[in-house]
């Protein structure tokens, strides 16, 4: 059966698109609205402000890719799809980090858990961080909006092994879990999200709200890098970018883009590095500060039966047994969940090399990998990295602190007991020099006196935060609670860099929900004048 | 001739030149020199029967047809890296192509080529181990992008009992 390609038809039926590598010479554009960056944020903001009869313009980095390209390798997913080619690191490498980068953003690339903000996120920013309005109450519309708009469901099949592990360590040991609802309309259940959906049925970005605009006359650049915010007196006057060939190089073509508003929604990382190079005022040096990851720590475990980790939805459960239990501003907590497990993926995170890496490979399809998400940004000794420029570019020093650590001690032990209690014969918390344990017992013990310490130990994260947050007062923040910037009077921030703390359940539909609301309102500025209530 | 069967006619004295020839420029390569149209080709080759140890096939031509699959790849993998990564990368390659690096980084001048599997063995569990983040680092490095490399080639993945799922005849 052949599957519909929404980009390839809507590309035929007259969508403007510019691919940047095609351009010969220098050019300027004019919208009413320019957004840098198409992912959660982005997507979800172009189609708000281009419902509302606004001329919207999108500028993407990465390249538009669709489902005719998304064949399932991971060879050709990482270099085309994500940041660095997923090779993206801490400064001190202590930390992987997956981003996307192409048009739709992670969310083309994402593995579709949807998770509303959760309400001690909510009243922490309002108690701490000066947010206002963004109550479970007044939020909670906003995301039923989102969850009808990119068809977010209880995932209603059965879970693959992988999460089925989770769910039975969860059940036999009394531990809270949960079904998890995805943004799938059709899903071939085939484990293949982080690749790029080749059937269309994840509700990404790139198949629903990019679609939308572009249908509504928006224009969108592909592989053009916004690289400088001109601003002057309070105001943006224009959006400097280059050109990028097929390889991403800048060539020697640069744009220029003018519009009433600008938004910014490069991602956490990407709009604080582009806010600081353009040298925006941030009189309380607030700018890539605060950026928060979900650090995660992984536990692999064998089973005598099949897993086939890579084969199905890749999350369907999760457990939150552990997230709050300490207080919010108590030792860190952590989500429970499982990623997809597929080749190149599991041989980068597998410890040493030769045999006995070779030995664990041969294991792959008996491997079970639970993961641990620590919920950072809470407690005080929890500041998160920080983003600096460089000459090449950026890097983020992201230090984890004795506090990070001892949640990561207790982390692993909850997934030890959670394994054997789902029936595993062995787990090995993923630090290097830790063995196979082979019962509750000896993991308990071995995990208690085990070194965890950066590079020996391995630490990844999807999922970046914050950078430049928002709320009420200046000194916490950069953009006040509808994303408008403090100092710019055109320009807001919708993206995961808003959040002034990380959130403690994955990010894709806190960006929707929260995007949808401080769209809307900016969309009714743009068009009657009216100020957001 | 292709460039393979080049490398692979006349490995040992075109690795003698490639690994010796900084014998004669003990000064550390800088970052400007490097990039383009290195290939680190005969360095990888020489490293990866050891990283790669009980995931190669056993039977000599296939072996050699997966070390040279891997080569392709390592390059490809390279090539798609960010240049700040390249850059550090190259740094730590030339390194080990260097006299002087290998001093640095293992302790013996003794190139690469001329050391024993054990050998290999032993400085890739020393840098392992070791206490200095540069050595942990260079270790993680190289493992990552070998491993990486050689398990995104579809030809690599029967072992592990790995398929992608035909989803259109
Ligand atoms: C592998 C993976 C799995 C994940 N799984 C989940 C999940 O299951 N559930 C969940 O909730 N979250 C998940 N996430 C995280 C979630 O997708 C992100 O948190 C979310 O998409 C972030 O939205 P954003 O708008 O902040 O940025 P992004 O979606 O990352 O989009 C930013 C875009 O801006 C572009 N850009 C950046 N700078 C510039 C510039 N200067 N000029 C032009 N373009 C620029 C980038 O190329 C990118 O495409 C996952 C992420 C990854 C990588």
């Amino acid at each position: 059966m052949a599957i519909v390609d929404p980009i390839i038809n809507g590309l035929n039926s007259g969508w403007l698109h510019t691919d940047g590598s095609q351009l010969k010479e220098n050019q300027q554009f004019e919208a009413d609205v320019v957004i840098v960056g198409t992912g959660a944020g982005g997507g979800v903001a172009a189609e708000i402000l281009s419902q509302a009869g606004l001329s919207v313009i999108m500028i993407e980095a990465g390249q538009l890719r669709s489902s005719t390209d998304f064949n399932m390798e991971e060879r050709v997913a990482y270099p085309n799809l994500y940041q660095q080619a997923a090779a993206m690191k801490t400064s001190d490498k202590a930390i992987g980090i997956f981003q996307g980068r192409s048009v739709g953003g992670s969310t083309t690339i994402n593995w579709t858990t949807s998770i509303r903000t959760p309400t001690e996120a909510l009243a922490f920013w309002e108690q701490q961080k000066s947010v206002k309005g963004l109550s479970r109450e007044t939020l909670d519309p906003w995301f039923e909006q989102m969850e009808q708009r990119l068809n977010i469901h209880e995932w209603k099949f059965e879970p693959n092994r992988n999460n089925a592990a989770l769910k039975q360590g969860c059940i036999n040991l009394g531990w809270d879990y949960t079904v998890i609802k995805r943004n799938v309309a059709g899903c071939w259940n085939t484990g293949y999200c982080g690749m790029g959906c080749p059937v269309n049925a994840k509700q990404s970005m790139l198949v629903t709200t990019i679609p939308s605009a572009l249908d509504k006359g928006a224009q969108l650049f592909s592989r053009v890098k916004v690289v400088k915010i001109e601003h002057h007196n309070g105001k943006v006057l224009a959006l400097k970018a280059q050109a990028l060939d097929s390889n991403s190089k800048p060539t020697s073509v640069e744009l220029m883009f003018k519009a009433k508003h600008y938004i910014m929604s490069g991602g956490a990382i990407h709009t604080p590095v582009l806010m600081m190079r353009s040298d925006v005022p941030d009189p309380h040096k607030l700018l890539g500060k605060r950026t928060f990851l979900h650090p995660v720590l992984l536990s692999g475990a064998i089973f005598s039966d099949a897993i086939n980790g890579h084969s199905g939805a890749p999350q369907s459960i999760y457990s939150d047994e552990f997230v709050w239990k300490n207080g919010v501003a108590g030792e860190l907590g952590y989500k429970l969940e499982v990623p997809p497990i597929h080749p190149v993926l599991m041989a980068s995170k597998l410890l040493g090399h030769g045999k006995e890496h070779a030995e664990a490979m041969a294991n792959f399809n008996q491997f079970q990998l639970t993961i641990a998400l620590v919920r950072d940004g809470y407690h005080p000794d929890s500041q998160g990295g920080q983003v600096r420029l460089t000459d090449k570019g950026f890097e983020l020093d992201y230090p984890l602190t004795e506090t990070f650590w001892r949640a990561a001690r207790r982390s692993f032990a909850s997934m030890a007991e959670l394994q054997f209690a789902a029936g595993a014969m062995k787990v090995m918390p993923v630090s290097d020099g830790m063995p196979y344990f082979t019962s509750w017992k000896d993991a308990k013990e071995g995990i208690e006196q085990m070194t965890l310490a950066p590079l020996k130990t391995v630490v990844a994260s999807a999922h970046v935060m914050g950078g430049c947050p928002f709320g009420e007062d200046e000194k916490l923040s950069m953009v006040d609670s509808y994303g408008q910037s403090h100092y710019l009077e055109n320009l807001s921030v919708m993206d995961g860099s808003i959040f002034p703390t990380s959130l403690g359940a994955n990010p894709q539909l806190s960006i929707y929900g929260i995007t949808a609301r401080n769209a809307t309102a900016l969309a009714q500025k743009l068009t009657d004048g009216r100020e957001p209530q | 001739m292709n460039r393979r069967t080049f490398l692979l006619g006349t490995f040992a004295t075109t690795a003698a030149i490639a690994l010796g020839v900084n014998l004669y420029s003990p000064e550390f390569s800088s970052t400007d020199e490097q990039t383009e149209g290195k290939d680190y080709r005969l360095l990888f080759s020489v490293l990866l029967p050891v990283l790669l140890d009980g995931a190669l096939p056993e039977v000599a031509s296939h072996k050699l047809a997966a070390q040279n699959r891997t080569l392709d790849a390592i390059n490809q993998s390279i090539a798609a890296l960010s240049e700040s990564q390249q850059d550090e990368l190259f740094q730590l390659l030339d390194m080990l192509e260097n006299r002087l690096g290998l001093l640095v980084l293992t302790s013996s001048m003794t190139p690469l080529l001329m050391r024993s599997p054990s050998e290999l063995t032993q400085m890739l569990e020393n840098w392992r181990y070791s206490y200095f983040s540069l050595m942990q680092t260079a270790y993680l490095g190289l493992r990552e992008l070998v491993m990486a490399s050689f398990y995104a080639c579809p030809e690599h993945w029967s072992r592990i009992h790995y398929a992608k799922p035909v989803l259109f005849k």
